[in-house]
């Protein structure tokens, strides 16, 4: 699943990617190729960007790390950055759990928590 | 355009000297023909745009290696299917660009928000003095300076809201897209206007015969018009290429 729909997300499936700890750029990517084994496949060009906005807006921060000969920019989550991966949680939920509703209607739909 | 780049692909990695593994050579090749490309469609302040190619840089050597070692048929190979995945100039450039162009706005905007009014201040305060030490300033100095202040005073408020607008207190995930050359045009006409006031205020404290003050907030006041006007210059030049 690549495009549009993966792009409509890309803030909320980097947030997540970095909820366990601070991670550099390549390492977000595979992350979320990981999690999702294999399913979500990114163009890595865009997630560079979208980490600097997000570092811009509060929701990361980052620092510059050596590893051997490289040097690495680490991003984590802030503060408002855990907030704001609450709340796409919640709103994925909602979304999900009314489209699935309707989609299919055999299935009880799940309260949103 | 002084806060614009040079096009070139900063901090080079050590490539393949002549001569060198064919491997190598190879490799240098597809990420740096790719960095040099994206880096020469890219324009915004130059230290901003020089760390986000050596992150690219980096993140690149990393997928290299993890092709690598999860088995492509070579390095070349392997530093090729990371340039693939990382999408072409065409593909990810935009995304980039909109970042360089919201902090060529940031940076005219500070200047807009911190300078103006402090020389506005330094001009009154000239203005101040120089009826204090019994100098009287022409009316039409005095009507044009309340202008140019009221101006001065509405282009740094657009600029405060303009930073607000685009860092962390902002609680709109999007930048609204016109907010850039809304930026780029306030800051022109504060550069205009400080252009105006620096020749209007020195004229006036020469002729209240209080011109060494005046002559020194004067050249202040130049030095600062040529910083925003360059900046503002870049950042009109950075909203067109993000439309």
């Amino acid at each position: 699943m690549r495009g549009d729909p993966v792009r409509g997300h890309l803030d909320g499936l980097l947030l997540a990617a970095l909820e366990g700890g601070p991670l550099h750029g390549y390492a977000i990517i595979t992350a979320v190729q990981q999690r999702s084994a294999g399913a979500l496949e990114l163009r890595t060009g865009t997630v560079y960007p979208a980490l600097n906005r997000l570092e811009r807006t509060g929701l990361l921060r980052s620092t510059w790390e050596s590893v051997g000969e490289r040097r690495r920019r680490c991003y984590e989550l802030t503060d408002a950055g855990r907030r704001a991966l609450a709340d796409e949680r919640t709103a994925w939920r909602e979304f999900t759990s009314a489209i699935g509703s309707v989609l299919d209607p055999g299935r009880a739909p799940r309260p949103a928590t | 355009m002084t806060a614009d780049d040079t096009g070139a692909a900063p901090g080079a990695a050590p490539g393949a000297a002549p001569g060198a593994a064919e491997h190598g050579a190879a490799e240098h090749g597809a990420v740096e023909d790719h960095l040099a490309a994206l880096a020469a469609a890219l324009h915004g302040p130059a230290r901003v745009k020089s760390r986000m190619l050596a992150e690219v840089r980096d993140g690149l050597a990393d997928a290299t290696d993890a092709h690598t070692a999860a088995g492509a048929p070579s390095r070349p190979a392997a530093a090729a299917r990371a340039v693939r995945d990382f999408g072409t100039v065409a593909e990810v450039g935009p995304a980039f660009q909109r970042e360089l162009t919201i902090a060529q706005a940031r940076q005219t905007a500070r200047i807009v928000a911190l300078i103006v009014p402090f020389l506005m201040a330094c001009w009154y305060l000239v203005g101040a003095t120089a009826e204090d030490a019994g100098g009287q300033l022409p009316a039409a100095v005095h009507v044009l300076a309340a202008n140019l202040g009221g101006l001065a005073a509405v282009a740094a408020l657009l600029a405060a809201g303009s930073l607000a607008a685009t860092g962390a207190f902002s609680r709109r995930p999007a930048t609204p897209r016109q907010l850039p050359l809304v930026v780029a045009w306030t800051g022109t006409t504060a550069a205009v206007a400080l252009a105006v006031s620096a020749l209007t205020l020195t004229a006036g404290a020469v002729l209240a015969q209080h011109w060494p003050a005046g002559a020194l907030a004067g050249a202040a006041t130049l030095v600062a018009h040529t910083r925003l006007a360059a900046s503002a210059r870049a950042c009109r030049h950075c909203a067109q290429l993000a439309r």
